[in-house]
């Protein structure tokens, strides 16, 4: 095992490399800079924000300094936010998403992998549908309008869950819902199809026969088996959650780092469009890492390659 | 309150944004303070002098006020701000306020490597002498603005970028900065030492909430005691107009709708005038529906110089003539041509108006181009359409911030229009220290640029909506857009000493 997050966390170098690189390049073609405004300011103030920022040198020489502060562990600077480094801002923003992301990623494996799993059992029961129709819905609606519809029922109509704001470990409720709503509903459909394929298989027929109560069966053969597509697609889905989403941190005013996937953008702060991506692409790394060990795990099939 | 969002800064030299400054002139003051019709009162000077036909300013400190660590501020404090904001290493964006005064620009700009060459001394600890390289009759507007508040260059120096932190910055102001949860919340405190007296709200909290309805249903659920245009979707201004909790007035923000001049047709002024006389500007108001001003002068009211016959008529016959007389009489004839506007939605409900007025009042066919913000900054910098969507706010209550944006030097003159005479009045009315005379320098100017010549038409004047709770007052608007909590106060019976 050890083999292995040895041999990932080489690969992961060029992967991020290129990342970087991509990253770099892309946000400069993009037109418009980070000091356009409404106001231009004049030539002068530009030039001394440019020569602040390093932006009047060639390209190639912001690159390479760019990799320099890179393999320092230093992500730049913000140039919306002038006191503040992408770093300062990544690590205030990013244990927000995080918690708030890993209770959305508890919430959505404890309601939908069991969902799934008794759809599929029970096929074509009432049980069933309901459960499909839900994740339907789940899937389809837009987290806004969950989002605005939880409000209005748990804030403003019973009054029993704060609209928004992040004080208590109350006001954490409603966005985690919000956010689990989705991937509950993804899982469960992955679940359910999943247990369909498996519950075919010879085996499980013979596990039968030999006498095995249902439940154990399905728990201890079926279940297991089964989950292998589901632990896949747990891996990026983790990194996703624990980035925070742009919308649940926007209506429910969540001090997280979701946010900047889109505003820093849509200000063309360069450092930190980069800072986000790169953050992205190591959690999604190590999110994928963390997968190959459950797989060994739950099929000792796939230690071979080690 | 409601910031809405993250201040990127509260280095008051750093920053351009409304948002910072909300929460900067709440804590910190300068040599004078703007009173509620904008008139220049005395704050931190307690008077000044104007000397050499007003090309010299001195003026006198207070000798009564205190930095939040307890050093007095004195006139070098003011001395090292203004060097710091035209120093080119401090990359101030706001250093063009300065560069009026003596060297300002040269510093600025790098020909003069010494800030301390700058025009602006202390003469001692409670005298500040500012020299300007000629006269300029807005220059006191300026010492109440907040990137010529004084700094504590001490303090600077030893936290680095990181001086605007709670537990670092040092201020003047009213209240002082109690806590900094980034892009979440700030929470204020009294200033015990205040020289007019400790505020009544003991703290103040501004939440950053991005989204509107979801800061609109913390104000009715009692959480917010105040809130405006950020956390006021339009529909809600309508549902609560007569609310006795509700009010409105004009911001000195102006939209416009602007030609490129040197793109055909609007290359004849006739085209430029027939545009400007064929659009009627009170649909604005009934489109965006947030009270906004019609505006037909491309001064807004308020401000010296103002005249509401400045710009053309409304008169869809007249312009007709004239776009005969421009030789389009054939109106198939009339290019196709573009306007580029950037994808917020008021934007696109008046750039749709205007094509929809000119269709149905000119005969003539329009296109609408929508671009994302920045795309669309760059565009109308680099290469402007034939005709753009335009807003400009005032940075200090003068008709020259508006006036001076269309002068040939301007790098905001996108029309590419350039008028010797235009050029002259601005700058002679810029100098002008009789009131009267420069009201009449500004009112003929204004009649050349929006009458005459037409590069532009004003559209309209914005406007700040409020809701403020039954136990919650005395927050003072400008129409700058910057809220002041010094007087506020909260009663029962949510009394809580606080307001959020």
């Amino acid at each position: 095992m050890l083999v292995l997050v040895f041999k990932r966390i080489l690969t992961a170098i060029p992967v991020l490399w290129i990342v970087a690189s991509l990253t770099f390049v892309l946000v400069r073609v993009v037109p418009g800079g980070p000091f356009d405004d409404e106001r231009n300011l004049p030539k002068e103030i530009i030039a001394n924000l440019e020569a602040k920022y390093h932006l009047d040198r060639p390209v190639s020489e912001q690159y390479v300094l760019y990799l320099e502060r890179l393999c320092r562990g230093d992500l730049g600077v913000s140039y919306k936010y002038v006191n503040r480094t992408v770093n300062d801002i990544l690590a205030d923003a990013f244990p927000v998403s995080c918690k708030l992301g890993l209770l959305g990623l508890a919430l959505a494996v404890v309601a939908g992998v069991p969902l799934g799993a008794l759809a599929a059992v029970r096929r074509g029961t009432f049980l069933d549908y309901l459960s499909m129709f839900t994740s339907t819905a789940g899937i389809s609606v837009p987290t806004f309008v969950i989002g605005a519809l939880l409000i209005y029922v748990f804030g403003i109509w019973l009054k029993v869950l704060p609209v928004a704001l992040w004080e208590t470990p109350y006001h954490m409720v409603l966005p985690a819902v919000t956010l689990a709503f989705g991937p509950t509903a993804y899982l469960a459909r992955l679940t359910r199809a999943s247990v369909l394929e498996t519950l075919e298989k010879d085996w499980v027929r013979t596990a039968r026969t030999k006498g095995l109560s249902g439940f154990a069966t399905i728990v201890k053969h079926v279940l297991r088996n089964a989950l292998v597509p589901v632990v896949t697609v747990l891996g990026p889905l983790a990194a996703i959650l624990v980035t925070g989403s742009f919308v649940v941190e926007y209506i429910y005013a969540i001090p997280g780092m979701g946010r900047f996937f889109i505003t820093a953008v849509m200000n063309r702060d360069y450092d930190l469009i980069m800072g986000t991506t790169l953050l992205f692409a190591i959690l999604l790394i190590f999110t994928n890492m963390l997968v190959d060990i459950t797989y060994q795990i739950l099929d000792p099939r796939m230690r071979v390659e080690g | 309150m409601n910031l809405g969002n993250e201040p990127p800064s509260l280095d008051w030299h750093a920053t351009t944004d409304s948002t910072s400054f909300d929460v900067i002139a709440n804590i910190m003051v300068g040599l004078t303070s703007y009173g509620d019709d904008l008139a220049i009162e005395p704050c931190l000077a307690s008077s000044w002098d104007i000397l050499d036909g007003g090309s010299r300013y001195v003026f006198h400190l207070r000798d009564d006020i205190y930095w939040s660590d307890g050093k007095p501020v004195t006139a070098f404090d003011f001395q090292d701000s203004w060097r710091r904001l035209v120093d080119p290493a401090t990359g101030a964006s706001y250093a063009y306020m300065l560069y009026d005064v003596e060297n300002g620009l040269k510093i600025n700009n790098g020909e003069i490597g010494d800030p301390s060459m700058l025009g602006a001394h202390a003469l001692d600890e409670r005298t500040f002498e500012v020299r300007l390289a000629k006269p300029v009759a807005y220059f006191l507007s300026l010492t109440a603005v907040a990137p010529t508040f004084p700094v504590r260059r001490d303090v600077i120096e030893k936290h680095g970028d990181r001086w605007t932190e709670p537990e670092n910055i040092v201020t003047n102001g009213p209240f002082l900065l109690d806590a900094w949860q980034h892009e979440y919340k700030i929470e204020l405190k009294a200033n015990p030492r205040f020289f007019s007296g400790a505020p009544e709200l003991s703290r103040v909290k501004m939440f950053m909430v991005p989204e509107q309805s979801t800061a609109f249903l913390l104000y009715e659920n009692n959480e917010l005691d105040y809130v405006d245009n950020r956390s006021f979707s339009t529909s809600d201004v309508e549902r609560y107009a007569r609310s006795p909790e509700y009010r409105n007035f004009p911001l000195l923000r102006c939209s416009y709708i602007a030609f490129n001049v040197q793109k055909a047709p609007f290359t004849d002024a006739r085209v430029r005038r027939a545009f400007a006389m064929a659009i009627d500007k009170t649909v604005f108001p009934r489109i965006l529906r947030r009270r906004e001003r019609p505006l037909t002068s491309w001064i807004p009211e308020g401000l010296t110089g103002y005249a509401p016959d400045s710009g053309p008529p409304f008169d869809p016959a007249a312009a007709g003539r004239l776009l005969d007389q421009a030789g389009f009489k054939d109106r198939s004839k009339f290019p196709r041509v573009e306007l580029l506007y950037p994808n917020r939605e008021d934007a696109k409900l008046v750039v749709e108006s205007v094509q929809a007025q000119l269709k149905a009042n000119l005969g003539v066919s329009i296109e609408l181009t929508n671009q994302e913000w920045k795309v669309y900054l760059a565009r109308r910098k680099k290469d402007p359409t034939p005709l753009f969507r335009g807003a400009w706010g005032a940075d200090y209550p003068d008709p020259e911030t508006f006036m001076n944006l269309f002068t040939s030097v301007n790098g905001n003159n996108h029309t590419r229009w350039h008028n010797k005479l235009y050029d002259s009045l601005v700058s002679r009315a810029a100098g002008e220290q009789d009131e009267k005379r420069r009201a009449e320098l500004y009112r003929r100017a204004d009649r050349l640029l929006c009458r005459q010549e037409a590069p532009l038409i004003p559209a309209y004047l914005a406007t700040q909506n409020v809701m403020v709770k039954p136990w919650a007052g005395g927050i003072t608007f400008n129409a700058l857009d910057v809220q002041y909590f010094r007087n506020a106060y909260v009663r029962a019976p949510g009394a809580k000493g606080g307001a959020n």
